[in-house]
């Protein structure tokens, strides 16, 4: 009896302090899931926060043309039920933008989306199938598929031949998930085109040892350049290992989830990695305008600027989906003239997303009814003494070869 | 020498070497079945926290690695203790299902306990070891294997003669057989008990010090825990000689798995061959190759 | 004063047998029929019913768990692997052969039984860890194989989107339809689990979970009976799977992973072994344990801690709950979740004459 009268006040002081959190009734909420706890808490740990720090920016300076935002976030462990349970409640609370986290999750979601008419993103994951404005509508990858990325890795080794790749040896490094075999048809594609001999070198789930393949790469294999999609774990034991074998680090190059300041400090530190370079669909490091006043408005309510944004992949990209996202629903809210904007409207505010670009935070975006992608930019960053430099500008290539295989598979 | 034999000689060392990694591993899980008859499915997740601890120490409180290592140390002992007095003790006599779903829920508990304590981001822990590797001939040795399997070969010597020689071995062996008759022998079973868990910890200890090294710390470190059962079923559970065997085949099997036959696969091969070993093992010969229990078959 | 068991006599054997004897028993069961189709659906919204859904649809693998586990005392650690089998063997059919789900869904939960059987068979020779061990093998050799077979898995993004089933012409897919969907089959198994457990099968298995070798004694081939208890157990696996393929509208591989097979696990233990009640309260325990933390979290939070640092921790000590609970309920309340109901269903049942 005691227990269950302890229970029954728990139960009602619970509600109580449930009913003060509500949110406003002219909000305009955002539904963001994170990957706090699961297999890629590395990323959402740094990455959420920066998404949350360039939300309260925005809710600071006065909100969306006026109308304050709400993100309300939930950890879904890199799970699909507790994301699926995580949608059910952002469209509960009204949500017209759902940012859902990992791979399978966009896969889980993509139908149940386009059936509520809540559009979506899925920056840097996701299939890159996405792209196609016209077979999924309502899901935008809003950054360089995995497609795009293979596209920009080859075109930079090929700089780094001084353009000609005939009879050089890629190695391609993949996490062995679907994910990971996405770039598998590009590199096909374009080892037809450009004469270069590739093997794919499969990681295999969890990514926690490398050893052999790293010694087949370098020692049978001989690869003038390694292409690494990895994340998780093995960014950081592919580098190690590569390291380990003598392998000059400037020929490995690394896609958007395998080069994180965490993944650099988890092999070892910065000088095991020098020279390794890494793609990246936003801008990395601390000087960027946007920084600077995230960093001021911390300063102006008395607190020190989080750790996080010390780890400034992660939270870049964190505060890149921020602005995209903000953009669209700015763009929807000036169209409509209210507050009151519906999915349907935010996605057309998606669409018209351009040159857009946040004092180089984020790549030239150019995102159309047919091209979820913005374009497919990407820029490499590569280690050197300590630090990440940029060594390109914002760039793609090997488009028409990209979108032919859209096509194909639009139609496949 | 043939090129392709070459390189499998290269391959097949490297697979000797991380795989008495893996029996370093494995060496505390069959420390405890041998003496408790429990079955440990969070020994992983024990590596991973003694690493975590580690780092944690050298991360934020500078100290040298010696200090950071006993502080490890002395957080595995109390570990070991507590788990065995509030867990483990009122599990006495429960059927083995009750036992692993309690080491599972452990291991999810140490899963949140981790880096609730010390931060979620991955950290390194940087030994002593120098990190460009040894040519000898057509091999090619990386200094942190020689000396993860130094110290699992010394360890599986040391357990291995403390189980034969020493009074306290024969006792933990004498535990493990039968309980009751051991109580009535007049050994402590409970400190023993206590001393079988403490133990695993400080193996897992030097797992975690030096996995870590190679692979990075954090909550990903406790799925090196799964090669422990192909391990154990190879080699036998409850047997040390076995550990190493087991080890060594896995590590081998694997090794020459990724070499020569994921490319014809298409990949993802390696990780797979070491459990179609072990279901081909169960079938033949469930004890492993060094195993002393008879298994009861149906 | 709200049961009585006196006063009621049964005058016939089928009322003896019956599994709703008491009154008290049928005003139940019609008032649970009555709360989860008629007043859920009226004021629940869609999340609410969709978490129900996910709930009824865990119900059933928590089933086919309990029977392996709970009635026949087999450990199983490859549950979710067979839920995958399922789940693809019904997006293939579906897709490529156009078959409905009334025929997928025996389908799929047939695949999975065969694989169950194709497992089980050098397994079920050995005893105890050994079968644990065994079917955690079964787990990452069935992923294995869904993930690099194109033909099973549909190419590269492993991951086949099925259309909605479609009952009579009708398509369903609102949350409200999806969940009459889900219940319907939750209840199937519901009844199915409990004829079988009151069956001669039934007993065979609690007879080789109790005693194995008394029970090859007297005739119960031990190993024959093992192996109903797979497959029948793995056809609800597969059934699951089935399930959450056509409530998503997507099967993925990666949704069924090892941590999927302890969830299952806990689901039974936590819920209680060897009873249908204690598969449901522990499917409904696990499911929603995750939302009752965060709630409780973000309301009482704020109050303690940073809000920034809020979601990390909430994921942390999730994760040290669960663990915990686990552990705690091993070590107090070893027949879970249903002892706690059957401790307060006996306090009433003879109150207020308690003494």
């Amino acid at each position: 009896m005691k227990l269950l009268r302890t229970l029954g006040f728990a139960a009602a002081a619970t509600a109580a302090m449930a009913a003060a959190n509500t949110a406003q009734a002219d909000d305009i909420v955002i539904g963001m899931m994170c990957d706090r706890t699961g297999v890629t808490a590395v990323t959402g740990t740094v990455l959420c926060p920066g998404y949350h720090d360039y939300i309260a920016l925005v809710n600071a300076n006065g909100g969306i043309e006026g109308c304050s935002v709400k993100a309300n976030e939930v950890d879904i462990e890199y799970k699909v039920p507790p994301a699926v349970e995580a949608y059910q409640r952002f469209k509960s609370d009204g949500a017209v933008l759902v940012s859902p986290f990992g791979t399978p999750m966009v896969a889980a979601l993509l139908k149940t989306m386009e059936e509520d008419k809540i559009p979506g993103t899925s920056a840097g994951f996701g299939t890159a199938a996405a792209a196609n404005g016209e077979k999924y509508p309502y899901m935008f990858p809003i950054a360089a598929s995995y497609w795009s990325q293979t596209a920009a890795a080859v075109q930079f080794a090929k700089d780094k031949f001084e353009g000609d790749l005939n009879g050089k040896k890629i190695a391609y490094v993949f996490y062995d998930n679907p994910a990971g075999r996405e770039g598998i048809p590009v590199i096909t594609e374009l080892a037809k085109q450009e004469g270069f001999d590739f093997r794919t070198f499969a990681i295999p789930v969890p990514g926690i040892e490398a050893g052999p393949q790293v010694l087949d790469i370098t020692r049978r294999f001989r690869a003038d350049f390694v292409i690494a999609h990895v994340f998780g774990r093995a960014p950081a034991v592919l580098l190690k290992e590569l390291k380990r074998s003598g392998y000059q680090m400037d020929n490995v190059i690394g896609f958007v989830w395998a080069g994180s300041e965490g993944d650099i400090a988890a092999a070892g530190g910065w000088d095991v990695a020098e020279g390794y370079n890494t793609i990246q669909f936003a801008g990395v490091g601390s000087n960027y305008p946007v920084l600077e006043e995230i960093r001021a408005m911390y300063k102006a309510n008395g607190e020190d600027p989080p750790e996080e944004m010390a780890s400034t992949v992660y939270y870049n990209r964190g505060v890149f989906q921020a602005a995209v996202h903000v953009k669209a629903i700015e763009n929807a809210v000036k169209a409509k003239g209210s507050c009151d904007v519906t999915g349907t409207e935010v996605r057309d505010g998606m669409r018209q997303i351009q040159d857009f670009t946040l004092g180089g935070l984020v790549p030239p975006l150019k995102i159309t009814e047919k091209d979820h992608e913005g374009g497919g930019y990407v820029r490499v960053f590569q280690v050197q003494d300590g630090k990440y430099v940029p060594v390109t500008d914002w760039y793609r290539s090997y488009r028409d070869t990209v979108l032919r295989l859209l096509e194909e598979e639009h139609k496949g | 020498m043939h090129p392709e034999l070459e390189f499998g000689i290269a391959l097949a060392a490297e697979g000797v070497l991380t795989g008495l990694m893996y029996s370093l591993i494995a060496l505390g899980f069959v420390l405890i079945y041998k003496s408790t008859d429990a079955i440990n499915f969070a020994q992983g997740h024990f590596v991973m926290i003694a690493a975590i601890v580690v780092a944690g120490a050298l991360d934020w409180w500078g100290v040298p690695l010696f200090i950071a290592i006993l502080i490890g140390l002395a957080f595995m002992i109390a570990f070991g203790i507590g788990l065995e007095r509030f867990v483990l003790r009122p599990m006495i006599g429960r059927p083995i299902v009750a036992i692993i779903m309690a080491t599972i829920g452990l291991s999810f508990f140490l899963l949140g306990f981790g880096p609730l304590v010390f931060g979620p981001a991955p950290t390194t822990i940087n030994l002593p070891i120098p990190d460009s590797p040894i040519f000898w001939g057509p091999l090619y040795l990386k200094p942190i294997g020689l000396v993860g399997a130094g110290v699992s070969i010394a360890f599986l010597l040391g357990f291995g003669w403390f189980f034969i020689k020493s009074r306290a071995g024969v006792a933990m062996r004498a535990v493990a057989d039968s309980h009751q008759v051991s109580m009535a022998m007049g050994i402590n079973v409970e400190r023993f008990f206590a001393v079988a868990w403490v133990t695993a910890g400080v193996v897992a200890l030097l797992g975690g010090l030096l996995w870590g090294n190679m692979i990075g710390v954090d909550t990903q470190l406790a799925l090196i825990g799964l090669k422990v059962f192909p391990v154990v079923i190879l080699g036998g559970l409850d047997s040390i000689p076995g550990v190493v065997v087991g080890g060594i085949i896995v590590g081998v099997v694997e090794a020459l798995t990724s070499g020569f036959v994921d490319p014809v696969v298409g990949g993802g091969m390696k990780d797979f061959a070491p459990y179609v070993l072990m279901i081909l093992m169960l079938m033949i010969r469930p004890f492993g190759i060094f195993g002393r229990r008879q298994i009861e078959r149906i | 004063m709200f049961h009585r068991e006196c006063g009621f006599y049964k005058t016939s054997y089928e009322a003896d047998q019956a599994i709703l004897a008491f009154p008290i028993a049928r005003h139940a069961v019609i008032g649970l029929t009555l709360l989860f189709l008629v007043v859920v659906p009226l004021f629940a919204s869609d999340y609410y019913l969709s978490n129900l859904s996910l709930v009824g649809i865990t119900v059933v693998g928590a089933l086919g768990l309990n029977i392996l586990l709970g009635y026949t005392g087999q450990i199983s650690i490859g549950h979710a692997a067979f839920m995958s089998v399922g789940a693809y063997t019904a997006a293939n059919f579906a897709v490529k052969l156009g078959l409905p789900f009334y025929i997928t869904l025996p389908l799929g939960g047939c695949m999975a039984a065969l694989i169950g059987i194709l497992v089980g068979i050098p397994s079920l020779r050995v005893k105890g860890l050994y079968l644990a061990i065994a079917t955690l093998a079964a787990q990452f050799i069935i992923e294995w194989v869904i993930n690099h077979t194109p033909a099973i898995s549909g190419g590269v993004a492993a991951a086949i989107e099925v259309e909605r089933p479609v009952l009579f012409g009708w398509n369903l897919n609102s949350s409200l339809e999806l969940y009459y969907f889900v219940i319907f089959f939750a209840v199937l198994a519901i009844v199915a689990t409990t004829n079988l457990v009151r069956s001669r099968l039934g007993r065979a298995l609690i007879a080789i979970r109790d005693q194995d070798i008394a029970a090859q004694i007297i005739g119960i081939g031990v190993f024959r009976y093992k192996l109903y208890a797979f497959a029948i157990s793995s056809f609800f696996a597969g059934v699951t799977g089935v399930l959450y393929t056509y409530y998503l509208g997507i099967a993925t591989y990666e949704q069924f992973t090892i941590i999927t097979s302890i969830d299952f696990l806990a689901m039974c233990i936590i819920g209680g072994l060897g009873s249908i009640t204690g598969s449901v309260l522990g499917a409904f325990f696990i499911t929603l344990l995750p939302m009752v933390i965060r709630i409780v979290m973000e309301s009482v939070g704020p109050y303690f801690m940073d809000p920034a640092d809020l979601p990390t921790i909430i994921g942390q000590l999730r994760l040290m709950f669960f663990g915990g609970l686990i552990m705690l309920f091993l070590v107090m309340e070893p027949e879970g979740l249903n002892r706690l109901w059957l401790n307060i269903r006996n306090y009433f049942r003879v109150w207020p004459f308690s003494y």
